[in-house]
C-alpha cells in the first residue's frame, strides 16, 4: 500500500499548499462574507420568500467555486511544473500517474472544503432571509436575526483565530482561518438546528431547509468536474491559458442547450459540440426548490454519474499527456 | 533492485536530447551523444558553462526528461523505474521547495514519499535539520528563507533516503564558504561509505576539491573527461616542498639545482587559498566562543551506517 500512503501525502500537501495561499483565503472569505450579507442586501419581498437570497447564495457558491477550482488546479500542476517543485517530487519514487491523480485528489479536497463552507453558509442565510410565516402564533415576515449574528461572528472569529495563531505561534494565517471558519459554520448550523426562526426552542434540525443540500452537492460536483478539466489542461498549458479555457468552457457549457442543443438535430457540428461540452445546466437546479419542490436522490445520482464519467475521461487524457511530457 | 556485479552504477550511451517547439520542429540540441560510465563510490563532476547540457543530462538520468536518443541504465534499471528512484537522492539546481511548508514539514513529506516509518521519518528529519544547521528555522515557512538556507534544506531532502546515488546540481550555489566546506566534507564522507555522487557545478574549486573524475561539456557534447590528476597534472614541472630555508640556504639549493640539472628553478612560498583562510578564521572565532549562524555539521547517524 505504498502507493496509497504516497497518494495521501501528495493529496494532503496539495490541499495544504493551496489553502495556505492568500488568494485562496481571499476567495473563501469574500465568498462567505458576501453570502452572509445577502439577507441584508436583498430587501424587497414580492412574495419570493427568500428565493433571491437562496439563489444568490448558490450563484456565489458556483462562481467563486469555479475560481477556487481553477486556481487550485493550476497551482497544483501548472505552477508546480513551472516552479520546479513537480520535478523535485517526481525525482522521488513516485509514478507520474500517481502524482497527477493525487494532485487532483488534493484539489478536490480544497473544492470540498470551500463547498462545505459555502453550503453551510447557504443553509444559514436561507434561515436568516425574510420569510412570510403563519405558524406559532406569528403571522408576517420573520427574520432570524440571531443566526445572522452568529454567522457574522463566525467570520470575525475565524479571522481572529487565524491572526492569533500567526502572531503567537507563527502558524499559517490562511489555512488556520479557513479551518476556523469551517468549524464556526458547523457550530452555527448546530445552534441553528436548536431554534426556530422566531427564536424559540424547536425539535433538533426540524427548522433547517435540508432541501438545499442536494443543490449544493450538485454545484460541488460541477466544481469537481471543472477541476478535472483544469487539471487536464494544466498538463499542456500554463496558468493563464488554463483559466481562460476553463472560463470559456463554463460559459459555453452553461448555454450549451441554447447554443448547440436546439441545432443538434440538423447540424453535425452542433451535435458534436453539444456532446463534447459539459452541460452545466444539469448541475444548476435551484428552480426545483420553488413552490416547495426538491431535488430527488435519483437525479443527484444520475448527475453524479455524468460528472464521474466526464471527469474520468478528462483525467485519463491528463494522465496520458502527463506521462509523455518533459517535467 | 541490485546494482550490477561489476560495480557500475550508471551507464549512459549516446544520450541525446533535442528540445522541440510547439510544432514539433527541433529547436535546440541540449545534449548530443553523451557516453558516461560511473562506478560505485566515485565522485564525478559534470562541468560546463551555462547551456552546456549538464542539467538536461541530470534530468534525463532521473526520468524527468525523455531522451530523444540513446540509453540510460541507472542502478541496474531504467530512470522511470520507481524502485530505482528510491535509491537516488537529488538536489535540483534551484532547491524547488514548497514555500508555505516549514523545513520540518518538507522533510516529513518527502519521508512519506520514501515510505519511511513514522519513527524513522521523525528521527531522520531531526538529524538532518541539526546537520544542516536549520534548527532555529525548522518551523518557519520556507518562502521566507535565504537562498543559502533553502539550499541547506534542499540538501537535507536529497539525503533523506540515505541514497546509493546522489545527484547534485550546483550543490554549493548560494552557500557561504563555511557551508561550502561542510558540503564538500560531507560528500567526501558519503563517498567513503560507498555512496556514488554525480555533481554538476560552475564552481571549479568545489569540483577540484571533491571529484575523482570530471566530464567537461560544451554545447551538449563531452569535450574532455578523465581523472583530475590525468587532466590537470603538468608533466613538465615538479615542486619540491621543504621547510622554510634562510636566504643563504635557498641560494645554495638553487645553485645546486642549476649545476646538477642544468635548468632554471625558482622558489616561492605555498599559500592557502582564500576559502581555506576563511574557514580557518571562522573556526578560530568559534573556538574562542563566538556563536555563528550555523554550527559545525555533524553527520546524521543514518548516513554513517
Amino acid at each position: 500500500m505504498t502507493w496509497f500512503r504516497q497518494a495521501v501525502a501528495l493529496a494532503g500537501l496539495t490541499a495544504l499548499e493551496v489553502l495556505r495561499q492568500p488568494v485562496c483565503l481571499l476567495l473563501v472569505l469574500v465568498s462567505i462574507t458576501l453570502t452572509a450579507l445577502l439577507p441584508f442586501l436583498i430587501l424587497h419581498r414580492f412574495g419570493e420568500d427568500g428565493k433571491l437570497v437562496r439563489d444568490s447564495a448558490f450563484a456565489l457558491h458556483a462562481v467563486f467555486g469555479i475560481f477556487v477550482a481553477g486556481y487550485a488546479a493550476t497551482t497544483a500542476l501548472s505552477r508546480e511544473l513551472q516552479g520546479g517543485t513537480a520535478s523535485a517530487v517526481l525525482s522521488k519514487p513516485v509514478s507520474r500517474d500517481l502524482f497527477f491523480l493525487a494532485k487532483f485528489a488534493g484539489v478536490v479536497g480544497v473544492v470540498g472544503i470551500f463547498s462545505l463552507c459555502s453550503g453551510l453558509a447557504t443553509l444559514l442565510v436561507e434561515r436568516i432571509g425574510e420569510k412570510f410565516v403563519t405558524t406559532g402564533g406569528v403571522i408576517g415576515y420573520v427574520t432570524d436575526k440571531q443566526t445572522g449574528v452568529f454567522l457574522l461572528l463566525a467570520l470575525v472569529m475565524a479571522c481572529v483565530v487565524g491572526a492569533l495563531a500567526n502572531y503567537k505561534r507563527q502558524r499559517p494565517f490562511g489555512s488556520i482561518t479557513i479551518t476556523a471558519l469551517l468549524a464556526g459554520l458547523v457550530i452555527c448550523v448546530v445552534i441553528g438546528c436548536l431554534f426556530a426562526r422566531s427564536g424559540e426552542w424547536a425539535p433538533f434540525a426540524a427548522r433547517m431547509d435540508w432541501r438545499l443540500v442536494p443543490v449544493s452537492l450538485l454545484i460541488t460536483i460541477a466544481l469537481v468536474l471543472m477541476s478535472a478539466l483544469a487539471m487536464a489542461l494544466s498538463t499542456v498549458v500554463g496558468t493563464v491559458p488554463t483559466l481562460t479555457v476553463c472560463s470559456a468552457v463554463f460559459v459555453m457549457g452553461l448555454m450549451s442547450d441554447y447554443l448547440f442543443g436546439q441545432h443538434a438535430a440538423v447540424s453535425l457540428w452542433a451535435r458534436v459540440l453539444y456532446s463534447i461540452l459539459p452541460n452545466w445546466q444539469h448541475f444548476w437546479v435551484c428552480d426545483q426548490l420553488n413552490a416547495g419542490g426538491q431535488v430527488s436522490r435519483a437525479y443527484v445520482g444520475m448527475a453524479s454519474l455524468y460528472a464521474i464519467v466526464y471527469a474520468a475521461a478528462l483525467l485519463c487524457l491528463g494522465v496520458v499527456v502527463f506521462r509523455q511530457r518533459d517535467v | 533492485m541490485e546494482q550490477p556485479d561489476n560495480g557500475t552504477v550508471l551507464e549512459v550511451f549516446q544520450l541525446t536530447k533535442v528540445f522541440r517547439d510547439f510544432w514539433r520542429r527541433p529547436r535546440v540540441t541540449a545534449v548530443d551523444g553523451l557516453d558516461l560510465s560511473v562506478q560505485r563510490g566515485e565522485i564525478i563532476g559534470l562541468l560546463g558553462p551555462n547551456g552546456s547540457g549538464k542539467s538536461t543530462t541530470i534530468k534525463m538520468l532521473l526520468g524527468l526528461l525523455h531522451p530523444s536518443d540513446g540509453s540510460i541504465r541507472i542502478l541496474g534499471g531504467r530512470p522511470s523505474d520507481v524502485a530505482v528512484r528510491k535509491r537516488i537522492g537529488y538536489l535540483p539546481e534551484d532547491s524547488y521547495l514548497y514555500r508555505y511548508l516549514t523545513p520540518r514539514e518538507t522533510l516529513l513529506f518527502y519521508g512519506r514519499l520514501f515510505d519511511l516509518s513514522a519513527s524513522e521519518r521523525r528521527q531522520r528529519t531531526a538529524e538532518l535539520i541539526e546537520m544542516t544547521g536549520l534548527g532555529p528555522a525548522a518551523d518557519r515557512a520556507v518562502g521566507e528563507f535565504s537562498k543559502g538556507m533553502a539550499r541547506r534544506l534542499g540538501l537535507a531532502q536529497a539525503l533523506l533516503n540515505a541514497p546509493d546515488l546522489l545527484i547534485l546540481d550546483e550543490p554549493t550555489s548560494g552557500l557561504d564558504p563555511m557551508g561550502c566546506r561542510q558540503v564538500k566534507e560531507l560528500l567526501q564522507a558519503l563517498a567513503a561509505r560507498g555512496t556514488t555522487i554525480l555533481l554538476s557545478s560552475h564552481l571549479l574549486a568545489d569540483v577540484e576539491h571533491v571529484c575523482d573524475r570530471v566530464v567537461i561539456m560544451y554545447d551538449g557534447r563531452p569535450r574532455a573527461a578523465g581523472t583530475l590528476k590525468s587532466l590537470l597534472e603538468n608533466q613538465e614541472r615538479m615542486l619540491v616542498n621543504v621547510p622554510t630555508l634562510d636566504a643563504a640556504a635557498t641560494r645554495r639549493l638553487l645553485d645546486l639545482l642549476r649545476k646538477e640539472l642544468g635548468c632554471e628553478a625558482d622558489v616561492s612560498r605555498p599559500s592557502m587559498n582564500l576559502e581555506e583562510f576563511f574557514v580557518k578564521v571562522v573556526r578560530e572565532a568559534k573556538e574562542n566562543g563566538t556563536p555563528g549562524a550555523a554550527g559545525e555539521s555533524k553527520m546524521a547517524t543514518f548516513l554513517q551506517a
